[in-house]
């Protein structure tokens, strides 16, 4: 029997003027691993909906054709049937956490479905996504990382046939995102569950999947085994997909010729390493140290913070931290989840206060500052951007810092930011209710808005699809000529190497290495310890040669020759 | 003095931080789980402040109201309570009552107005107390499963215990939109006194203006939480009796209560006596 069989199936949104889906027929077989790819808007969330009941029964419109979850017709089972059926975690899965600690919300809708045993069938599915030995816990307390195999657990605890993951690791540090797929693959192999993940990320899923299915404007292209599917790199590009770099540099070296034709294309490192074997390394020339000195930007000098915590001790963050950025840097600040980032920024701009040491900023202690000497000097770009909206239109957010204080030519000045990012078309327009990638730029106008002389940016590229990611980049990369410094937080390794000139890495409140990309990434102690990764390229060439440090598929390509 | 300036001059923002705010809440919800209060049965405390909350109202005898005044601020000593609800607390008496005695002294009347105000600041006290011990010493889950029990709505104790876990996160969106506002704005310079003034209208007109960023934030995450409430079975458990009888089933009364009713009722009791006597 197939998990899930769909015939024909073609939905609209109330009132949309557009089906969202387009004559969909596809079967599911049990116990596959799947991925979901596509577009932004290409109807992979809507078509997970369909999955689970919620459409239609929760969100109406107009709904045609058959389909079959698990043996059950969804239009004539209720939504409470099919949870048992279908689990189903959020990419926003914060939201969907409704009970103060793990194990309520562990249990809470077997609790619902009136399980006498509810209780052992939340601890059940907890130890099965990893959370054992944190029943009691807060919700509040979890990492990131945690609190997604808690949503998780909530979905696993009615031990439904097929779990379906809405972007699971978009938030993620590589480490935890590991610990999600590990998850998924043990309940995919010994517990016979069926795995469906939207995700943009080819790496895994060429480590993961079994099977990828790309969809297009509405409709299921095509739905193939995972190491065939990822040899079609074209049709992927064109859907703003981009296959493993190791893929991508076999690609352009067989079109370059130095790959046969008729070979398939590596998708993993190790798969890289047989088909790469012919060729050889060419040492480039050595990179230029970047200069050090300068004024100092920002200057940590024996800070101590610790946070208050619910009960029991505070809990420590930074203990004699020193740090100083220059005028004039790129600064990328890594580490796990949970490492400090978020709060280094939140001290930078004052909004946290040390318990000993001082953080100045040109020199001058941030406590003393005025507000309005402080927003001219740093500004920091959320990585929530919502939360940077605090007017009914982005031209009004734009604007509003340099209105307030009378900027001669505030209008001006608008405009050009508008034109600038690209969202002079939007600009009368409320900034939640842009794309992800409008946000985000939107955001970056508003941070840049007073020409500060530091930018601090958490996360820039998080919760963002690749085609939109790399546009970010671009703009990231088109700033340079109008921001001095700039610091940015971020798991987003190809961004780090891209973009930073030095990379400060955290663990443990401490700073532990400190450099530029080379020297960072060679490290191996350090990126085993704090469980950093570099670029799937970076280690690719690593493995062909010890002394090949390249951070892009075209410094790949130029790196290595035919032997 | 020009310490005693510098500190006035810290803005209330400052002082009041959604950070401090934010703990404090959670430590009255969740952080004293592990006293003697929490321990008890929800169903037992509701029952107790039933008494402590009505009862006074009616009485007027000082002995009775002293008696009972003094157990519940022994109760509210064992339930923990957070600072910030004891300050809250200390504020609402005086605005209840202590205004009284100024404006009786202000109108000509003398300290024999004491007495019949005492009573009265007794009376608001013991059953601030008594709520303040039994809400906040309860941990909001059980709280709605006590609630739950004596036959309130399921959608009412759910309330309860999904605000409790929305608070904080809704504080650190507010204290996120705050923060914009800080660093993009542009306060009046507030060194002289009438600045002071401006600038203390300007915070107060920021907080106001945050909350429309607040409310559209929020909104927009409630999507998600409505359709996973309605995947994790809400809707189906509200009409569904034996899920009521599973929530319930925990619910335990257990020597500890015995004694916190006998003692309680020993302290009436006692009361009582020693008014009679009198």
């Amino acid at each position: 029997m197939h998990a899930v069989e769909i015939d024909g199936l073609t939905y609209t949104y109330p009132g949309a003027a557009q089906p969202t889906l387009k004559d969909i027929s596809l079967q599911i077989e049990q116990g596959d691993f799947l991925a979901v790819v596509g577009n932004n808007g290409c109807g992979k969330s809507t078509l997970c909906k369909v999955l689970n009941g919620l459409i239609p029964h929760f969100i109406t419109g107009t709904f045609e054709g058959k389909v079959t979850v698990g043996g059950l017709d969804t239009l004539e089972s209720e939504v409470a049937e099919l949870a048992r059926k279908v689990g189903y975690v959020y990419q926003d899965f914060e939201n969907q956490i409704v009970r103060p600690t793990v194990l309520d919300d562990a249990s809470y809708s077997c609790l619902n479905y009136a399980f006498p045993d509810y209780m052992e069938r939340g601890k059940t599915a907890l130890r099965q996504c990893g959370l054992e030995g944190r029943e009691n816990e807060y919700v509040w307390q979890l990492s990131g990382g945690q609190t997604h195999l808690l949503a998780l657990a909530g979905a696993v605890s009615l031990q439904p046939d097929i779990l379906i993951l809405d972007e699971p690791i978009a938030q993620l540090d590589p480490m935890h995102a590991d610990r999600i797929y590990e998850v998924l693959r043990d309940l995919n192999e010994n517990h016979g569950k069926t795995i469906l993940v939207i995700e943009h990320h080819t790496e895994y899923i060429a480590d993961y999947c079994k099977h990828v299915m790309l969809m297009k404007d509405g409709r299921v292209r095509w739905m193939l085994p995972t190491g065939e599917a990822l040899q079609r790199v074209e049709e992927l590009e064109g859907c703003n997909i981009f296959p493993p770099q190791v893929t991508q540099a076999a690609y352009a070296l067989r079109k370059r010729g130095s790959l046969p034709a008729d070979a398939p294309l590596p998708t993993t490192v190790e798969k890289g390493l047989k088909a790469f074997g012919s060729l050889r390394y060419i040492p480039g020339p050595a990179a230029s140290a970047p200069e050090r000195g300068g004024e100092t930007a920002v200057s940590f000098q024996d800070v101590t913070l610790s946070y208050r915590s619910v009960k029991g001790e505070p809990r420590t963050v930074f203990q004699g931290l020193d740090l100083d950025i220059r005028k004039g840097e790129r600064v990328a600040l890594i580490g796990s989840n949970g490492a400090g980032k978020s709060t280094l920024m939140k001290l930078m701009v004052g909004l946290l206060r040390p318990n000993a040491g001082t953080v100045s900023l040109f020199g001058e202690a941030i406590g003393e500052k005025r507000a309005e000497d402080l927003s001219r000097q740093i500004s920091l770009v959320y990585q929530n951007p919502e939360e940077m909206f605090i007017k009914d239109s982005i031209r009004g957010d734009i604007a509003y810092a340099m209105e307030v204080r009378g900027i001669p030519d505030w209008q001006e000045r608008t405009d050009a930011l508008l034109s600038r990012f690209r969202l002079t078309g939007l600009q009368d327009r409320d900034g939640r209710l842009l794309s992800g990638g409008q946000m985000r730029r939107a955001s970056l106008a508003i941070g840049i808005a007073l020409d500060p002389g530091v930018l601090l940016l958490d996360e820039p590229t998080a919760n963002l699809d690749i085609a939109t990611r790399r546009e970010i980049m671009a703009v990231l990369s088109d700033m340079k000529d109008i921001i001095q410094t700039a610091v940015i937080a971020t798991h987003d390794m190809q961004l780090v190497c891209q973009w930073a000139e030095r990379i400060v890495v955290l663990c443990g409140g401490k700073v532990v290495a400190d450099g530029p990309r080379d020297t960072v990434f060679s490290h191996r102690e350090v990126t085993r310890l704090v469980g950093i990764r570099p670029p799937e390229i970076f280690t690719m060439a690593q493995a062909l040669d010890q002394r090949a440090l390249c951070y892009t598929v075209e410094e790949f390509l130029d790196r290595f020759q035919e032997g | 003095m020009e310490k005693l300036t510098k500190k006035l001059s810290e803005n209330i923002l400052d002082k009041f931080s959604m950070d401090f705010l934010r703990s404090q809440v959670l430590k009255n919800a969740y952080g004293n789980d592990d006293t003697v209060i929490a321990a008890l049965d929800p169903r037992v405390l509701l029952a107790w402040y039933l008494f402590f909350g009505l009862v006074p109202w009616f009485v007027n005898d000082i002995p009775f109201l002293l008696g009972c005044f003094l157990l519940v601020m022994v109760t509210t000593l064992l339930a923990r309570v957070a600072g910030l609800v004891l300050f809250l607390f200390a504020l609402g008496v005086f605005t209840q009552t202590g205004y009284l005695f100024l404006v009786t002294l202000l109108f000509g009347g003398d300290a024999s107005a004491i007495a019949p105000l005492l009573v009265l600041t007794l009376k608001v006290a013991t059953i601030s107390l008594a709520s303040v011990t039994v809400f906040s010493g309860l941990d909001p889950d059980k709280l709605s499963n006590g609630l739950m029990w004596y036959g309130c709505p399921e959608r009412l104790s759910f309330s309860i215990s999904y605000a409790y876990r929305m608070l904080p996160m809704l504080m650190e969106e507010f204290q996120n939109v705050l923060l914009s506002y800080r660093l993009r704005g542009n306060p009046p310079a507030h060194e002289t006194l009438g600045g002071k003034v401006k600038y203390l209208i300007y915070q107060v007109k920021i907080v106001m203006q945050s909350f429309y960023p607040l409310m559209l934030n929020t909104a927009k995450r409630s999507r998600t939480t409505v359709e996973a409430l309605e995947l994790r079975g809400y809707r189906y458990a509200a009409v569904n009796k034996s899920v009521k009888k599973l929530k319930l089933a925990s619910l335990k009364i257990t020597c500890n209560d015995g004694i916190f009713l006998a003692v309680s009722l020993l302290v009436v009791a006692v009361a009582l006596l020693i008014s009679t006597l009198l």
